[in-house]
């Protein structure tokens, strides 16, 4: 049986959580590996949920926002950007291997973006294998 | 060195006593005697008859803003700070955790300063690499100029160039050995969260038992909560009783902070933290 | 029995000493010694003067499991750890980190309940002792002297080693070490000129001077009582204290401790770690509230606790001068000093 890794996503609610509905709802196929879940906006994400789920067993950690300048909320992904690219360098210095965790800016209407994303996502953590430095045995 | 350790601790004398007695602050911020020369400790002055315990040594190497926000807000304080010290000072006020106009800042300029458990100078290798503070009231001594010009940086090529195996090899056999005592977060002069994220218990964010997965959670949210933040002192590498090189993680990611976002920590006390800021103008590229 | 060894034959004696159970000794590491699980007998190393932590991990680990659940099980489906009792050489043991066994008996074994993972653990090793080198001055952060206690006391060891040049005199101490040097081949006889040594060299221990003069428990503990209210005085002790817990994580006497449940996926440990009353939620409450909010009371605490309160239940100072306090504090604050303070108070 060919490794089915095990992959978060944290979507925002208002674009990214809605593109993936559009994905849904247009039928469009994608693999099945993403946990979703929805937060209301990528600003809320603590980056310890990020370190946590790679050591509760994440494979790779996909977080989606509105794109900087759309954010519901107006500024919230912009501060979000600048602390997840924070995060992803230390998750780097400290050894695992970059293309785990990654930040996309999803919109609404992206519902194509939102497939393609998750489908080259997924086939990038397959590639890369269990991630077994964080985890928890 | 121009001005001699002994000429820097008479100068802290007579400004404590004088500040002390004008009224115009209500304690002084220096060091005293410890239990031997190598060791003296951090002295806190509340009279003009205590002045006489100020002691000023290369082994005077504790960061004194640390103690800042142990006092009631509002307290009048004169603090003695070397060049990262003073990086603590500005970031603080940056973070309104103290008021600029209650402080009189006691900068000491000075190089020689050195770790009293391994005795070499404290530089660039393991600490900001400044020896002269970057805000003061009164200038203790003459700024020193002539020291060997090294980037806090340097010191990182080593383990920006081991492969991602090797990196993390190294950082989990360092954290293993980490006993969860805290110093290095008591010793830190931003760690002043009541309560700290470690100690709660809904949410747990991680174990208390010093292994491998509440040693992870602990450090590197640690690591990411001092991000533009950490004015790299050293200090809490130097209180760490199983010598873990802690500064080379916070150095990597205060280097991070500076090419992301065009600032350091702690040198204007105009600037706004880089976590809690932004401009539009931040490039998705950081997100690569 | 008196027996020897050369120095340079170490990883012999280590070596037998790993067939007869589990060996914990003195290791090298990056930061300095500690005491650890011997798996290659060259790993032992006696140079050191003493370890950063003390060996009261050997018999009171900083973590140690007592039941294994799973979530969502009946309760009787729980495992109990059982105590250890496997046979335990702790080797290279200073005098006063023998003696810090004896005051944590105190609270582990002879108040009444017995903690039997302490007790199994206590009862299955063998104690080899180590003299501290009686020709050299003592670090400058020791004073066991003060607490009564020499720097070659072969008291409380089965065996006990002292060094007399290249070599290592043992000699056992009680029955148990009697049995276990017996059994331990290829080590030469000591002569009577080696007997006299160790006893000269206990002797010297017993007149070995380390800093602060030699105290008076009662008078102590008398005047700490006095001194409680006396808030400029804990404040001005405490104005350096970073209130971290390094001071209570190296002391061999230190013995408060946390309960916790670590669960993962389901399956879970309920665990005792160490916990140390100079954190600042150690007396925190279920109400929220805190008695002890601020650091002097807590350092107040702390030396009230160790020089008083318990020379008062137990009749014994709970200190044995090892200095791993000074030695490992931050900002340097010298406790026993702290204590001659309050005296001239």
């Amino acid at each position: 049986m060919s490794f089915e890794p095990k992959i978060l996503g944290i979507a925002c609610n208002w674009c990214t959580y809605t593109g993936a509905d559009l994905a849904g709802t247009t039928r469009l196929q994608y693999p099945q590996n993403l946990r979703v879940v929805r937060v209301m906006c990528s600003s809320r994400i603590n980056p310890s949920f990020i370190f946590r789920a790679f050591q509760l067993g994440a494979d790779g950690v996909l977080v989606g926002g509105c794109h900087p300048g759309d954010c519901h909320y107006n500024t919230g992904n912009l501060y979000a950007r600048r602390r997840l690219a924070v995060t992803k360098k230390i998750l780097e210095f400290a050894g695992l291997e970059p293309g785990r965790f990654r930040v996309e800016w999803i919109s609404a209407s992206e519902g194509n973006k939102f497939a393609e994303v998750v489908t080259e996502f997924t086939g990038q953590i397959k590639a890369l294998g269990p991630q077994t430095k964080f985890k928890i045995s | 060195m121009a001005v001699s350790f002994q000429q820097i601790e008479e100068k802290l004398k007579t400004e404590a006593r004088r500040l002390l007695e004008s009224g115009q602050v209500s304690l002084v911020l220096a060091w005293g005697r410890g239990f031997d020369e190598k060791h003296p400790m951090p002295y806190v002055v509340k009279g003009a008859s205590d002045v006489d315990g100020i002691v000023f040594n290369e082994f005077c190497t504790h960061n004194l803003a640390r103690y800042l926000v142990r006092y009631p807000r509002g307290t009048k304080m004169a603090v003695a700070v070397k060049a990262a010290d003073s990086r603590a000072v500005v970031q603080l006020i940056q973070e309104d955790k103290v008021k600029r106009h209650d402080l009189v800042i006691l900068g000491i300029p000075v190089y020689g300063i050195k770790n009293p458990k391994t005795g070499e100078i404290i530089d660039g290798k393991t600490t900001c690499g400044l020896y002269n503070p970057v805000l003061y009231d009164i200038l203790i001594a003459e700024e020193v100029h002539g020291q060997p010009v090294s980037s806090p940086y340097a010191v990182l090529a080593e383990y920006e160039a081991m492969d991602q195996d090797a990196r993390f090899a190294f950082w989990k056999k360092e954290l293993d050995r980490c006993i969860r005592c805290y110093a290095c977060r008591k010793a830190c002069p931003m760690c002043y969260c009541d309560p700290c994220f470690i100690d709660q218990n809904k949410p747990k964010w991680g174990e208390k038992s010093p292994e491998t997965p509440g040693n992870l959670m602990y450090h590197l949210t640690r690591f990411h909560h001092l991000a533009g933040r950490c004015i790299d002192c050293g200090e809490c590498s130097r209180a760490c009783p199983v010598d873990i090189p802690l500064y080379l993680f916070h150095k990597k990611v205060a280097k991070e902070c500076e090419e992301m976002f065009g600032q350091a920590a702690g040198m204007s006390i105009e600037d706004k933290p880089v976590l809690v800021n932004f401009r539009m103008e931040d490039s998705d590229k950081i997100l690569e | 029995m008196l027996k020897k060894t050369a120095i340079h034959q170490l990883s012999d004696l280590t070596s037998a000493l790993m067939g007869k159970g589990t060996l914990v000794a003195p290791v090298r590491e990056d930061a300095g010694f500690n005491f650890r699980e011997i798996s290659d007998a060259k790993q032992v190393d006696l140079n050191f003067h003493n370890t950063i932590i003390s060996p009261k991990s050997v018999f009171f680990p900083q973590t140690e499991d007592f039941i294994r659940y799973r979530t969502g099980r009946p309760l009787q489906e729980a495992e109990t750890v059982e105590p250890e009792g496997k046979p335990l050489i702790l080797f290279g043991v200073r005098p006063c980190d023998v003696k810090s066994f004896e005051i944590m008996d105190i609270h582990f074994s002879c108040t009444g309940a017995v903690d039997p993972y302490w007790q199994a653990r206590r009862e299955a090793a063998t104690l080899i002792g180590y003299a501290f080198d009686v020709a050299a001055p003592a670090e400058p952060e020791e004073f066991y002297q003060t607490l009564g206690i020499g720097a070659a006391d072969p008291e409380g060891s089965d065996i006990f080693m002292v060094r007399r040049g290249d070599d290592l005199i043992l000699k056992s101490i009680t029955g148990k070490g009697e049995a276990l040097l017996a059994g331990i081949e290829g080590l030469a006889g000591a002569s009577a000129d080696d007997g006299k040594f160790f006893d000269d060299t206990v002797a010297a221990g017993r007149n070995f001077k380390t800093r602060f003069t030699c105290v008076d428990a009662k008078a102590i503990t008398k005047k700490l009582e006095d001194l409680f209210h006396n808030t400029d005085f804990w404040e001005k002790a405490s104005n350096a204290c970073l209130s971290c817990g390094v001071c209570t994580f190296a002391c061999p006497t230190c013995y408060c401790f946390d309960i916790c449940d670590e669960t993962l996926f389901g399956r879970g440990t309920r665990r005792r770690v160490w916990d140390a009353c100079m954190f600042t939620d150690f007396t925190l409450e279920a109400s929220g509230h805190n008695p002890r909010t601020k650091v002097y009371q807590r350092l107040r605490q702390k030396i009230g606790h160790k020089y008083s309160y318990h020379v008062r239940k137990y009749g014994v100072i709970s200190c044995v001068g090892c200095g791993r306090c000074t030695r490992h504090c931050p900002v340097g604050i010298d406790i026993f000093s702290i204590v001659e303070e309050a005296m001239k108070a």
